[in-house]
């Protein structure tokens, strides 16, 4: 099997609002290897959640190709790419990553409803991945009744819930103060050592530090 | 979680506007479901009612309206206009039986009840009525009077009773057996002496005739308007006739809840419509968890149409309810006047029940189509970037 689970070819994105044409991404060439931890850093504005959106399968380039194992994503259908989501891809934002008006537990298991995981083992499982993120006692409870870092240990448990290879990670510590901050880091370098690829945008120079590929995005193209 | 379990936590969400959205369409099918039974109802009673009337033909003054030949159905005051001389001409042709009706109208402790002038030998023998207590009438003048079984149940009424009608005193002869017809809620009392308690000379509202060879009912409508200067009718046309009223008036009624549903359709519409605009974000994790674009078509669609699920069995049960409860007070009106004791319970059928269910759920499944279309077409950076 291929080492490089995710290359980008010569990505290009632009938007078109209105009269003006944005370019967010001109040309971005990557390739993260299996097992990585790779940061991407880089200024407010200049493309970073773009990219990560291209290479989750969330958006699609305008020009260039996203590669996962060897495959172009682009060429996937809309349900194909909610499917490559659903099993092999796992997201956390920085904000509002939970469906509001569900428990904990019902959040981690309704990812594993999209993968079709009968409802007996999705129970489990949750249960499982409360856990695994310290939160065994909160299984019960409403986003609204957590702190910012539990709701993101919380994503963290659903992005792992139909184990895919890859988690995504967009600033997610950028809404935290600095205790929450390293107990999310900490459950994240965690799943590192437990063989999961991660990519993570930050800020945060600590993890910039640990990881093992750092890929700064300026203006829309990779500067190294 | 399931699908349906996530829909049901999402609806109830914001629970003012669920219960004013369920309102809307539980209120439309209630109102559907209330007209169209008051309406089978009305329709069933006017075969019914048709059917006891007993004569094949009905004679009428000439220019009556379909208004008036409903009120020969249902028991109510009809102008007096065929003087006595034409009933015994039309009594006088071979082959058929004529029995006269004078209808009017008194009171008993403030309820309306119709007095009928009969030639009370005539009557009994056309009817075939019998005496379940007292006797029979018995002369043309005696200021006597013979009352249905409902209204002698209706009023505690017992022979030797006396009842004032118009001012003046008459006492209960005896009460009839039950026939299932409007003859229950009615008082009977000799031609003549209605004829000159109500003032009307010697006329008489309408005549029954009954005729004995059924096949040659044309050829004796013929040889009544040839005797006589009257109108005819077939109890075939005027059952066709009020029926064609009664059917003018339950689809208006019916168009009038078809308004009431169309406005509960967009308010489920506003609704749904609102919803995903607030739950943008939400529908973007979705995505980003796996969710395809149909499945958030199917749990908006699966959302509203919930609305018509349980509007319609609340809505059916509501309606249902509501019929039996307003169906006396309506009944005043003359035109709903047959669900006078009539038997509700054989126009609430099944068919209608479900028909009416499966009406509120494709009603609120069509209001959902927009609105879910919509939102499976967000793109999921679209919703996540919703702020
Ligand atoms: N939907 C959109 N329509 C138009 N322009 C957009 C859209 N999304 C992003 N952009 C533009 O693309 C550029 C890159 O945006 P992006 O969100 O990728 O930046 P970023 O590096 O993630 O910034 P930040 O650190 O603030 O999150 C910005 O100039 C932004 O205004
Ligand atoms: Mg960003």
């Amino acid at each position: 099997m291929n080492d490089i689970i995710v290359r980008t070819e010569n990505l290009i994105k632009t938007y078109n609002t209105g009269k003006v044409k944005i370019f967010a991404l001109r040309g971005i060439n990557l390739e993260i290897p299996r097992g990585s931890f790779s940061c991407i850093i880089g200024p407010s504005g200049h493309g970073k959640s773009t990219l990560m959106h291209l290479i989750g399968g969330l958006d699609k380039p305008t020009e260039g190709s996203v590669f996962i194992d060897g495959l172009d994503i682009t060429g996937l259908s809309n349900s194909g790419l909610s499917e490559l989501r659903a099993k092999r891809i796992g997201f956390v934002f920085q904000f509002f990553n939970l469906l509001q008006n569900l428990t904990s537990e019902e959040n981690v298991e309704t990812a594993m409803m999209f993968s079709k995981t009968p409802e007996k083992t999705q129970k489990e499982k949750a249960k499982e991945l409360l856990s695994l993120v310290g939160l065994s006692d909160k299984f019960n409870a409403k986003p609204s009744e957590l702190s910012g870092g539990q709701q993101q240990r919380i994503a963290i448990a659903r992005a792992l819930a139909n184990d895919p290879e890859m988690l995504l990670m967009d600033e997610p510590t950028g809404n935290l103060d600095s205790e929450s901050e390293t107990e999310v880091l900490s459950q994240i370098f965690k799943l590192h050592k437990r063989g999961k690829t991660i990519i993570i945008v930050t800020h945060n120079s600590e993890i910039a530090r640990k990881a093992e590929i750092v890929c700064k995005i300026k203006d829309g193209r990779v500067d190294k | 979680m399931n699908i349906p379990k996530l829909v049901i936590k999402n609806i109830t969400r914001k629970k003012g506007r669920f219960v004013f959205t369920l309102l809307g369409i539980t209120i439309g099918i209630a109102s559907f479901v209330t007209l169209l039974s008051l309406g089978g109802g009305l329709k069933n009673e006017v075969k019914k009612q048709a059917s006891e009337l007993g004569a094949n033909l009905i004679v009428t003054p000439k220019g009556w309206c379909a208004y008036e030949q409903i009120s020969v159905l249902t028991g109510e005051q009809l102008p007096e206009a065929i003087p006595f001389d034409e009933v015994k001409k039309i009594s006088a042709i071979k082959g058929l039986t004529a029995v006269p009706y004078l209808t009017e109208r008194t009171a008993i402790k403030n309820n309306p009840v119709p007095v009928i002038g009969i030639l009370y030998e005539e009557m009994k023998a056309f009817k075939g009525w019998e005496i379940e207590k007292g006797d029979y009438l018995s002369s043309q003048d005696e200021k006597a009077v013979i009352v249905g079984s409902g209204i002698a149940q209706q009023f505690k009424l017992n022979p030797m009773d006396m009842l004032t009608i118009r001012g003046e005193g008459f006492h209960v002869k005896g009460i009839l057996k039950e026939t299932g017809s409007k003859d229950d809620i009615a008082i009977f009392m000799p031609l003549s002496a209605a004829q000159k308690l109500y003032g009307v000379g010697d006329k008489v509202s309408f005549i029954a005739v009954k005729v004995d060879d059924i096949s040659k009912t044309d050829e004796y409508i013929l040889k009544i308007q040839e005797t006589s200067n009257v109108a005819v009718v077939s109890d075939k046309q005027l059952l066709k006739s009020v029926l064609s009223i009664v059917g003018t008036v339950s689809i208006t009624l019916q168009l009038i809840a078809a308004v009431a549903i169309l406005a509960a359709a967009f308010g489920i519409i506003n609704t749904m419509m609102t919803a995903i605009s607030e739950r943008r974000r939400e529908i973007g994790i979705l995505q980003a968890i796996g969710a395809k674009q149909r499945t958030i078509f199917g749990i908006f669609l699966l959302e509203s149409g919930f609305y018509g699920i349980l509007g319609g069995f609340i809505g059916v049960a509501g309606g249902l309810v509501f019929s039996s409860l307003s169906a006396p007070y309506i009944s005043q009106n003359e035109f709903t006047a047959f669900l006078k004791g009539s038997d509700l319970a054989a126009a609430l059928d099944l068919r209608l029940v479900i028909g009416s269910i499966l009406f509120s759920f494709f009603v609120s499944i069509v209001s959902g189509l927009y609105p879910a279309w919509k939102a499976s077409r967000l793109t999921p950076v679209e919703a996540i970037s919703y702020e």
